[in-house]
């Protein structure tokens, strides 16, 4: 052939030796060096792993009651590669949903595989599953599924120490993807999200061989490598049952707050904020009526007021000027201050009364305004705040549930900064009986009386004890750091007996008196500038061994004495005779009596 | 005379040898691939009879007189066009196209016999003596030949096998001696229609392109003019085309071009395949025991997608030993070519090499991403039975001219 053909053979043998060399570059670059990347794409392929949820561990109280268990609920779900969306209509019909809903939620859904079922409503009613059941031929991709919801089968609400769960947010997803997968619950607030990582336990996984078409074709190494799932840990909570329902049925109708702490422990008994809402609508669907109903309540009963509400302490602050100024030498038990109905620095601070001349006991026992206006000019801001920091004030209890408020204890260099150097020593008076720049959260009350119950000692309060072990069947218990204050010890004599007196003697709470067990208290009103004034009480019982320390905020209430202390005796009670009292008393008569044996009241 | 009963110069072992390899693994891998689809599980019975009946075809063709293929290539060209006319009446529609003819049990593709026939037809018109391929004239009744069965698959529709013809006859021609210039007359249209349906900016785009290639190739102004006029012309009427087809059939030609506009279709495909190939590493996973294959993930991967399962299964060995014998069948058959002195048989074999070669290129090209998914089989390894006929009758054309290579011209 002439020589321009020789060149096209040369130009054809070319091609040829291209193609193949870039064949076998590729076939290299993709069987020996990304080898690792399209294996592990073909594993994931065929092995699909079916995550095993665990049963989320429940809530006992301090008596082992159970507070908070898992109750089963079905829930309707749709897998949309089976789907048909013509159902659509009906679906929304059957389930009550505006029209368009399951539309929705398929739009939201449709970033994940077609393969995986989407939940459309939990806690559909069992009318909706029978018939889904008798329709299922004409329901492709409808199915339902048992799944557990909170149950809170005691009676108590604890909304604000129990929280609630929610599907997991996408911004939470994003930071733990490798545990979570999208629509699963995870604890919003309250203990469900302080201690979510103990109560969801360990998801397991079942491995399953699949086809191209996801069905199932067997199980992956014989079930070799599948992992169990684990329970999650059931909690004993420091809560008592008993205490915690009468402190919810005392305060139904208020607006306000109460905290029991055991003294000794730092073991928060009971914790309520008012109006509380029902957790039964969290547990599963929550509808947007409900929503838009508590969200737009004006008391706000989202808001955590044991925790958050800050409050000026009124008289309630009083003991711990008794304190610092014992403590500090600046008087003693003998100390005398005549009251004549108040005092005078730059302008005249009043007191309730003219209380004559009287010691640190009796002005505790009294309230007496005049005593405790002396006394903050001989302690000084810093000091008080000093020792207020001690007791807890000014900052974070450090409660190992949810949000809290820090609130504010001014000292010396507060005012400096607003008014200079000069600042008038007059605003120290109305600090000095807990009125004015001064406020307080309910829980940091409770702390500060359990701290001066047990005489200066008491641990980080928390509403947790521990969890149940399995194996053992015991209680672990979970450790809590130790407060101690530099008080000390001898002064707490003189300060309890002047909140005995308070109840027992010729005090402000001498209606609360108990033959029973001797409670001893201090009453506080807090000024408010915008309404009623705040009624307070803080105390504990038995005055011996005190085994209950509590603080009552009732909001616009009025006088302490008249609308606080009683609800802390019905508490105290309460807890005293595990719910003997009061509201079980009919109760346990019936069940007394259905044994035989004499009731003696 | 002596004569010469040396088999190597009877039978090309450089062709043959290669061939039955390639049959083998297909056969192994059909096997494997089919073996857990319940609908398929006879396919490998029917490869294995196809590959008998391939064998006597082989022995057949080998050894009947060379010069037969010349005189039956005018008779098999006409037969092939009442063929690829007649299924289009009366065809079996496979996978969207029109393109098979039933043939009592068996069902065969006219577009593979033409093959044969069209390369038959092409170097019989080519290798006459008063043939210049430097002459409109004659170019203009190649192309016409080569055409008239292209534009018959394209209405069935079938894409791969028309991108096959279009690309061998166009490597005869280039065999021939056809210029420079009337390459791109010829290459032109095509790549001026497909731009058309990228839209206006491109499509004005390869016309300018196409404009200052020509003006540098040739001075001939009403030429060039006439070059250009038809490429307008053709690209207005392509957009044209496009614009009135159901949307059922433009999404159809959007994901042919751009596999990754459906994911769930083409582009699944092609991901899956590379998954598979990927996954088989150095030693592959072993004869039946690669889950891509197994599980059914490449969808009909006993036909286009074969070598998938050969490259899951035994790795990178196994898939260059399928390039490499690839490599040495058709580089042969190219020097065969090369060396036939005789023009006919010289352009017969150029095109058996085109066909198969093309055939080797898109397939492998498709399955490890380099090319888009163009549904063609690889030669002696996919599943099919009129796909090996037709390959063997090719290869025993070649085997054929060799053995007497020595009477020729």
């Amino acid at each position: 052939m002439s020589k321009i053909s020789l060149n096209r053979k040369a130009i054809l043998f070319g091609v040829l030796f291209s193609v193949s060399v870039i064949f076998l570059i590729r076939l290299f670059q993709i069987q020996i060096i990304n080898q690792k990347t399209y294996d592990e794409i073909s594993s994931g392929n065929s092995v699909k792993a079916i995550e095993q949820i665990p049963f989320r561990g429940v809530f006992y109280d301090r008596n082992l009651n159970l507070l908070v268990d898992n109750i089963p609920a079905y829930t309707l779900q749709i897998t949309p590669a089976d789907y048909d969306t013509s159902l659509n209509k009906i679906l929304d019909a059957v389930l009550d949903f505006k029209e368009g809903t399951i539309a929705n939620i398929l739009l939201r859904n449709r970033i994940y595989s077609k393969y995986v079922p989407i939940r459309i409503k939990r806690g559909i009613d069992f009318k909706v599953v029978s018939w889904l059941e008798e329709n299922s031929n004409y329901l492709p991709g409808v199915d339902y599924i048992v799944e557990m919801q909170r149950g809170y089968p005691f009676g108590v609400m604890g909304s604000h120490v129990f929280g609630y769960s929610k599907e997991i947010s996408p911004k939470q997803y994003q930071l733990e993807k490798d545990y979570y997968r999208p629509g699963d619950y995870v604890g919003h607030n309250g203990i469900e999200k302080a201690y979510e990582v103990d109560l969801r336990g360990q998801k397991g996984f079942k491995y399953v061989l699949v086809d191209s078409k996801r069905k199932e074709i067997g199980r992956y190494k014989d079930g070799l490598v599948d992992r169990e799932s684990i329970k999650g840990k059931d909690l004993v909570l420091s809560i008592d049952g008993y205490a915690q329902r009468t402190a919810e049925e005392e305060m139904k109708g208020k607006k306000g707050a109460i905290v029991a702490i055991e003294p000794a422990t730092g073991e928060i008994l009971a914790l309520v904020s008012s109006p509380e809402y029902d957790l039964n609508q969290f547990s599963y669907v929550t509808t947007k009526e409900f929503l838009d109903q508590i969200n737009n309540d004006p008391n706000n009963p989202l808001f955590n007021r044991a925790t958050m509400s800050l409050k000026p302490p009124g008289s309630t602050f009083k003991i711990l000027a008794a304190l610092a100024a014992l403590d500090m030498g600046v008087i003693n038990e003998n100390t005398v201050y005549h009251c004549g109905g108040g005092f005078t620095f730059g302008r005249f601070f009043k007191c309730h009364d003219s209380h004559g001349s009287l010691n640190v006991v009796h002005a505790i026992e009294k309230s007496c305004n005049t005593f405790f206006y002396n006394l903050i000019y001989k302690i000084g801001l810093n000091n008080l705040k000093r020792y207020a920091l001690e007791y807890g004030f000014s900052k974070k209890t450090g409660i190992d549930i949810g949000e809290e408020a820090a609130g504010l204890i001014t000292d010396e260099s507060y005012y400096e900064k607003i008014y200079g150097k000069n600042w008038p020593r007059s605003i120290m008076a109305s600090l000095g009986i807990g009125q004015g720049e001064i406020s307080v959260t309910p829980l940091q009350l409770a702390y500060y009386t359990a701290i001066t119950a047990n005489n200066g000692v008491s641990y980080k309060p928390h509403v947790v004890k521990g969890y149940l072990d399995n194996k053992t069947g015991g209680i672990k218990n979970l450790e809590f750091p130790i407060t101690k204050t530099s008080v000390k010890k001898e002064v707490f004599k003189f300060v309890k007996e002047g909140m005995f007196l308070v109840v027992n003697g010729n005090g402000t709470a001498t209606h609360i008196r108990s033959n029973e067990f001797k409670i001893a208290g201090k009453t506080g009103t807090a000024q408010n500038p915008h309404g009623k004034d705040h009624a307070l009480f803080i105390g504990f019982a038995p005055f011996e061994n005190p085994k209950i320390a509590i603080a009552v905020v009732v909001e616009n209430a009025g006088f302490g004495g008249t609308h606080a202390a009683p609800i802390a005796k019905k508490v105290i009670e309460s807890y005293l005779t595990k719910g003997k009292s009061d509201l079980n008393k009919n109760e346990m008569f019936t069940q007394l009596n259905s044994t035989g044996e004499v009731i003696a009241d | 005379m002596r004569i010469d009963y040396n088999i190597k110069d009877k039978i090309d072992f450089f062709i043959v040898i290669p061939v039955v390899l390639l049959t083998l693994i297909g056969l192994i891998s059909i096997y494997s691939s089919t073996y857990n689809n319940p609908l398929t599980q006879n396919n490998f019975e029917k490869q294995l009879y196809f590959v008998i009946v391939s064998f006597f075809l082989f022995l057949i063709i080998h050894f009947i007189p060379t010069n037969t293929f010349k005189i039956i290539s005018i008779p098999s060209y006409v037969f092939a066009i009442i063929l690829l006319l007649l299924v289009l009446v009366i065809g079996k529609k496979v996978s969207g196209a029109k393109s098979w003819l039933g043939l009592g049990v068996f069902g065969f593709q006219p577009s593979e016999f033409a093959k044969i026939a069209t390369i038959l037809m092409l170097s019989n018109f080519l290798s006459r003596t008063n043939n210049n391929i430097d002459s409109i004239k004659d170019i203009v009744s190649a192309l016409t030949i080569g055409f008239i069965p292209v534009a018959l698959i394209l209405l069935e529709p079938d894409m791969g096998s028309s991108i096959i013809f279009f690309f061998f006859i166009l490597i005869i021609l280039f065999w021939k001696g056809l210029s420079v210039l009337w390459l791109i007359v010829v290459i032109s249209p095509g790549v001026v229609a497909l731009s058309a349906i990228f839209g206006t900016t491109v499509f004005i785009l390869s016309l300018i392109l196409l404009l200052i290639i020509l003006f540098l190739l040739n001075k001939d102004l009403f030429f060039n003019g006439s070059v250009f006029a038809l490429n307008l012309a053709l690209g207005f009427f392509t957009d044209y085309i496009y614009n009135i087809l159901s949307p059922h059939q433009q999404a159809r030609i959007n994901s042919f071009l751009d596999p990754s506009s459906d994911p769930l279709g083409t582009g699944y495909n092609s991901i899956q395949a590379m998954v598979a190939v990927g996954s088989g590493g150095l030693f592959g996973k072993g004869f039946m025991s690669g889950n891509q294959t197994q599980l059914q993930y490449i969808p009909e991967q006993w036909t286009d997608f074969i070598f998938c399962a050969i490259s899951e299964e035994f790795g990178f060995i196994g898939s260059i030993t399928v390039i490499i014998l690839f490599m040495i069948l058709l580089g042969r058959i190219l020097r065969n070519a090369a060396n036939n002195r005789d023009e006919f048989l010289s352009l017969t074999q150029i095109g058996i090499f085109a066909v198969l070669f093309i055939h080797f290129l898109i397939n492998v090209g498709m399955v490890i991403g380099l090319i888009p998914i163009i549904g063609v089989p690889l030669p002696f390894v996919s599943y099919g039975g009129s796909s090996l006929m037709v390959n063997v009758i090719m290869i025993s054309i070649a085997s054929n001219i060799y053995r007497t290579r020595k009477n020729q011209a």
